[in-house]
């Protein structure tokens, strides 16, 4: 009884991912030691603003990983209504369950125990090609997504072209 | 539905103590053991969460959390268990990613998906929903007692 279970969940998923990678992201880990800071790239999704782009981002599991859901950043700069300034990630999936002060989200769309490494990435991936600009972590990206896309277009390009030069 | 109810029900007032598998997930309750040192009982007191992201010991609670929690370790209570005979179609409990082993102990939820009874009393002590279909498991449970 040396390894609580959401290291040994989290060492399955990580030798899982090793032998059959998922399309549009690789993961590893930060420091091989510690099996909860996970670093993972992503691919800009093809067809959209972010195409061609690689994005680091880190993700910090808690101890009661799946009970409670990992916090997710974007180490590399990304201009993103539901990413804020400093990159953290704002979905509802990574949102904990329980009364929601707001009304904004069901229940349903919040945290389960049930997601996974690849689940989450998956639903990041698909909010960088659709941006959900009902609650905005970054209000001026979603105001330009909004009001001036063309504007939205050329601050994305500008952190694509960075990403590249980075990698 | 089939129902399995072995246990007596309690009164909303002695949940907190008499709940056998929450008991046995906190491997500490209060008056559990007559046997138990006291000083084990102070150092290893049970931790719960009256909302998902706060995780208070018991000995912090206000009592309307306490309230809140009693009735929700009932209304798990009231969630039919077994043991894990090989013999049904779920092979594996999503929430640990581990194979059902023969003698697990499991519960069934409403909406009849199995889940070892550790992994999932956990996660329905912060929200009660089935963390596959997300159906309510309280709304789910009233619902299957008025049919029966």
């Amino acid at each position: 009884m040396s390894e609580p279970q959401s290291a040994l969940l989290l060492r399955k998923q990580l030798a899982e991912l090793n032998k059959n990678p998922v399309e549009g992201f690789s993961a590893g880990l930060i420091d091989d030691n510690d099996i909860y800071r996970w670093e993972v790239l992503i691919i800009g999704p093809p067809d959209t603003l972010y195409e061609g782009g690689f994005f680091k981002c880190h993700l910090h599991f808690p101890k009661e990983y799946p009970l409670r859901p990992p916090k997710m950043k974007f180490v590399t700069e990304i201009w993103h209504p539901n990413i804020d300034k400093n990159g953290d990630v704002c979905i509802s999936i990574l949102h904990e369950p329980g009364d929601d002060k707001f009304g904004y989200e069901k229940a349903s769309e919040r945290w389960l125990p049930v997601h996974t490494v690849e689940t989450i990435l998956i639903s990041v991936i698909s909010m960088l090609a659709d941006p959900n600009d009902e609650s905005p972590a970054n209000v001026d990206a979603a105001k330009e997504w909004r009001e001036s896309y063309s504007e939205f277009k050329r601050k994305v390009a500008r952190c694509v072209r960075k990403s590249q030069e980075e990698c | 539905m089939g129902n399995c109810f072995k246990r007596a029900t309690t009164d909303d007032l002695s949940l907190l103590r008499g709940s056998d598998s929450i008991r046995e997930t906190f491997s500490n309750q209060l008056g559990s053991s007559p046997y138990q040192e006291a000083l084990t009982v102070q150092s290893i007191s049970p931790v719960y969460n009256p909302s998902p992201s706060v995780t208070s010991l018991v000995t912090q609670l206000t009592e309307e959390e306490q309230v809140k929690i009693a009735k929700r370790i009932g209304l798990i209570q009231h969630l039919p268990t077994g043991t894990y005979d090989g013999s049904k179609k779920a092979r594996e409990c999503v929430i640990c990613m581990a194979e059902f082993i023969v003698g697990d102990a499991v519960r069934y939820l409403p909406c009849m998906h199995t889940y070892h009874m550790r992994c999932i009393d956990d996660w329905l002590m912060r929200s009660l929903t089935c963390p596959s279909c997300m159906e309510p498991v309280d709304a789910a449970l009233l619902t299957s007692y008025e049919t029966n």
